[in-house]
């Protein structure tokens, strides 16, 4: 195994707030990112003018989103748009090239008003391979109807057909939601654990939870229909989003070396470089399986806007309190 | 560069995953099941043995196999047939084809979900609460009816979810019988019917033997024109009650008065499944009272032709078989999720998901060779997550776990944060060099165990979740997470403190 580094608990004391300030060249690394309006290392910066300022951005966009979600969940029941996995129905993909999907969908729209279908086609030729049909009603009444239009039966060789049955799928779909309240709780007393301040601990769980609701919010904006396992997808966020978090909290609270801003500056240039290779590994493969699994695609694109928004939480929301803290309690 | 114990530690942890991958490039055909006491059993041949030659041919794939088979049956007669495989010979004299079933030799040992090479899965639910034992006693029973049916290649099990409900689930991999579906969720309650009195039931108490693959007691036996169109056949076969059945059956006709034409008993022998009448049979006025054990049992199938008619006949002959043989399920049964997926896109699948797991691979690595301009760091970064990537195969392989979407997402995902924490590493390596090297790997180790620990308590609770079948994303994850954080995290920070030193 190795030896395994324990964790040391750093609590801010008076011996950490009279230390040698020593000024380094910063690195000589090319950025890939725009510095503007960035933590700078002055001693009265542009950052420290209007650090506490730059909170109202993410507060705003957090109220909103409160604020949309609650109005969301009076009009639609709940806070997603959920497709036939969650509320109980079938999905059935026919792997036919040379059918007309408008066609298909006006003729079942008559029998079947909550029908949607979508086509699937190739990434390598973009050329249709089949299409994706969802409707609450079971497969003994859709199939059949199905078949009637395309004129052959719907065999393993050329279908694939799932159905889940509206009470399994609505206590499945509680469960998630409910591990996913636990997993967050959990996180939460990790970093309470491992900090054992109160205020850099909040501050790293509140971009957590803000880094979530907006994704909802996000998701809801655009309309997408979450199916069981999209959902899982804000359960990874959970995980993800604290990282960076972390990563500042530590090199903020317990690095010793540079003044505050410089540290700052150090995690952010470490953080922006994670969550960038991570921005850059899910988008390639968002695109290359967009138009193939549903699954892949609803958990990249969740995990893609989670990542953009984590950028904001991380380095405005948490970051500026961070700082503010670290400020009022005279820490350096 | 003189390599450190925890990039040893990281190297023999690489090795033993490729070996529980255990890549193959055997040609040959698999054995995947062999019927019992069938000639070819008894001569030894079992199921995972490697099929190379026969009668002297070389067989490379599925296609040179039945091609083989079907040249050398091409008559009745009886033939040699000599198999050579990867482990033995077999000699056997037969006139019909091996009772056995082949698959293509897999290329590796990891198993691929439903979701990606196809097949059925039915979460069947009990309409009554049950206890754990109780399911436990379904989830045999079930078992035991698949085998008697003919389908081995099922997986069955238990599985409970957050809310206390209990299921079954039955996956089929590959191609699934068109049946599936009625064989998880039929109970089976097999009755047969003297007026309202019943006579006997399926399964062991009332039915000593069933006869079955045997000609001289089972069969379809005739099929003609339907009036109505199309053709019907018949089936019959034999079944031996036990001594108390026997008794009771004597008990109850003894009453029963004769019907006009003075050869059949007045009431007629009802067979019912699960409370619906499945064939009626008149009972010839000379069994009347008499202790008799041997029973024939007949139906009959239809379709548009004497062939879809046949099978019919067969098929519904089994399934009667099966659920005599087998009994009655304790339960009443719902399929509350059923997905039955085409095995057709799966190499499709297969290929896009390894294009984007290598896409994203590169692109993490041109972003970190810009922003760095270390080639060896970045080849170290490269090397790490790799190693991650097959190690969280290499457990897969060897505790047989199948890899699904969830999973797969889980594994690049895990992927992405290792890159992450190695960024982490590289960092604190490069900056704020008046702290020793061994101080700030400290550090940035203690950066990537608490990211571990929150990521890991967030992940629990979905084990429990949805009946498990959400339990590959947290699975992969945890694996990934774990071997990063012990193996590949610390081999890779002390890859940068030599490269520093």
């Amino acid at each position: 195994m190795g030896s395994i580094p324990v964790p040391r608990i750093f609590i801010p004391s008076l011996e950490n707030q009279r230390q040698l300030k020593i000024k380094f060249k910063s690195p000589s690394i090319s950025l890939i990112i725009n510095m503007e309006n960035q933590p700078q290392s002055h001693s009265k910066s542009t950052y420290d003018k209007i650090y506490k300022w730059l909170l109202i951005i993410p507060v705003g966009f957090l109220l909103f989103s409160l604020v949309y979600l609650v109005q969301f969940n009076s009009q639609n029941g709940d806070i997603i748009y959920k497709d036939v996995s969650i509320t109980g129905g079938t999905t059935i993909s026919v792997f036919d090239d040379k059918i007309d999907i408008e066609a298909v969908t006006k003729t079942l729209k008559s029998e079947f008003p909550d029908i949607s279908i979508r086509g699937i086609s190739d990434i390598r030729t973009g050329k249709q391979q089949g299409f994706i049909l969802e409707t609450k009603a079971s497969p003994d009444s859709i199939k059949p109807a199905l078949e009637d239009y395309l004129g052959y039966k719907l065999t393993q060789d050329n279908s694939s057909i799932e159905f889940s049955g509206a009470s399994l799928s609505s206590g499945f779909y509680k469960q998630i939601r409910f591990a996913i309240i636990i997993a967050f709780v959990l996180m939460a007393l990790v970093v309470l654990v491992i900090f054992r301040t109160v205020i850099p601990s909040f501050a790293v769980i509140l971009s957590a939870f803000a880094d979530i609701i907006m994704t909802i919010t996000i998701v809801d904006i655009l309309g997408i229909t979450l199916s069981t396992a999209g959902i899982i997808a804000f359960l990874m966020l959970v995980g993800y989003s604290v990282d960076t978090d972390i990563l500042l909290t530590t090199t903020l609270l317990k690095k010793k070396e540079g003044t505050l801003n410089e540290r700052m500056l150090a995690a952010f240039k470490t953080g922006m470089t994670m969550t960038l290779t991570s921005i850059a590994a899910v988008t390639v493969s968002l695109i290359i399986i967009y138009n193939f699994s549903e699954t892949l695609r609803q958990i990249f694109t969740i995990l893609l806007i989670g990542l953009f928004l984590d950028m904001l939480n991380t380095w405005l929301t948490n970051a500026s309190m961070l700082k503010w803290y670290m400020e009022v309690k005279n820490i350096k | 560069m003189k390599i450190g114990l925890r990039t040893w530690i990281l190297i023999i942890a690489l090795i033993l995953s490729i070996l529980a991958i255990k890549p193959s490039f055997d040609s040959g055909v698999l054995v995947k099941s062999v019927e019992k006491n069938s000639s070819i059993f008894n001569e030894g041949l079992r199921q995972g043995e490697i099929i190379k030659e026969i009668n002297g041919q070389k067989i490379t794939d599925i296609v040179s196999y039945s091609q083989t088979i079907s040249e050398t049956f091409q008559s009745s007669e009886i033939k040699r047939l000599d198999i050579k495989t990867n482990k033995n010979s077999y000699t056997i004299f037969t006139n019909e084809t091996p009772r056995i079933t082949v698959d293509k030799v897999p290329r590796t040992k990891i198993q691929t979900g439903l979701d990606l090479q196809g097949g059925a899965r039915a979460l069947v639910q009990p309409d009554a609460k049950i206890s754990d034992a109780e399911l436990q006693d379904l989830v045999d029973i079930s078992r035991n009816r698949f085998n008697v049916f003919g389908l081995s290649d099922v997986q069955i099990r238990g599985a409970s979810d957050l809310d206390g409900n209990k299921f079954m689930i039955v996956e089929v991999a590959g191609a699934s019988p068109g049946d599936l579906e009625e064989l998880v969720s039929k109970q089976g309650k097999f009755e047969a019917k003297i007026g309202n009195i019943s006579v006997f039931e399926g399964g062991k108490k009332d039915i000593a033997s069933v006869c079955r693959n045997d000609a001289s007691c089972s069969g379809v036996t005739q099929c003609n024109p339907s009036p109505q169109g199309g053709y019907f056949c018949n089936f019959q076969f034999v079944i031996y009650l036990t001594e108390d059945a026997a008794i009771r059956h004597a008990e109850i006709t003894k009453n029963v008065s004769l019907d006009e034409t003075g050869q059949y008993l007045k009431d007629k022998l009802f067979l019912i499944v699960d409370d619906q009448e499945v064939d009626s049979l008149l009972v010839s006025a000379s069994l009347r009272g008499q202790v008799t054990t041997q029973i024939s049992i007949q139906g009959s199938g239809s379709g548009n032709t004497q062939e879809e008619a046949f099978n019919s006949a067969k098929e519904s002959m089994n399934k009667l078989q099966t659920v005599l043989i087998t009994g009655s399920l304790p339960y009443k049964l719902t399929i509350v999720k059923l997905d039955t997926i085409s095995p057709l896109l799966g190499s499709q699948f297969t290929y896009l998901i390894l294009l984007a797991g290598a896409a994203s691979i590169i692109v993490v690595g041109l972003i970190v060779l810009i922003r760095y301009r270390k080639f060896k760091a970045s080849a170290a970064l490269l090397f790490t997550s790799f190693s991650e990537l097959i190690i969280i195969l290499g457990v897969a392989a060897l505790i047989n776990w199948n890899l699904d979407l969830p999973s797969i997402a889980g594994i690049l995902a895990t992927i992405g944060t290792g890159v992450d924490s190695q960024i982490v590493i590289l960092d604190e390596a490069k900056t704020g060099k008046h702290t020793s090297i061994k101080e700030r790997m400290k550090r940035a180790l203690f950066v990537i165990i608490t990211a571990y620990a929150t990521n890991l308590v967030s992940l629990l609770p979905l084990y429990w979740a949805g009946a498990g079948l959400f339990r590959g994303f947290a699975f992969t994850t945890i694996i990934g997470i774990t071997a990063g954080v012990f193996i590949s995290r610390p081999a890779f920070a002390e890859m940068i403190r030599k490269t520093e030193e």
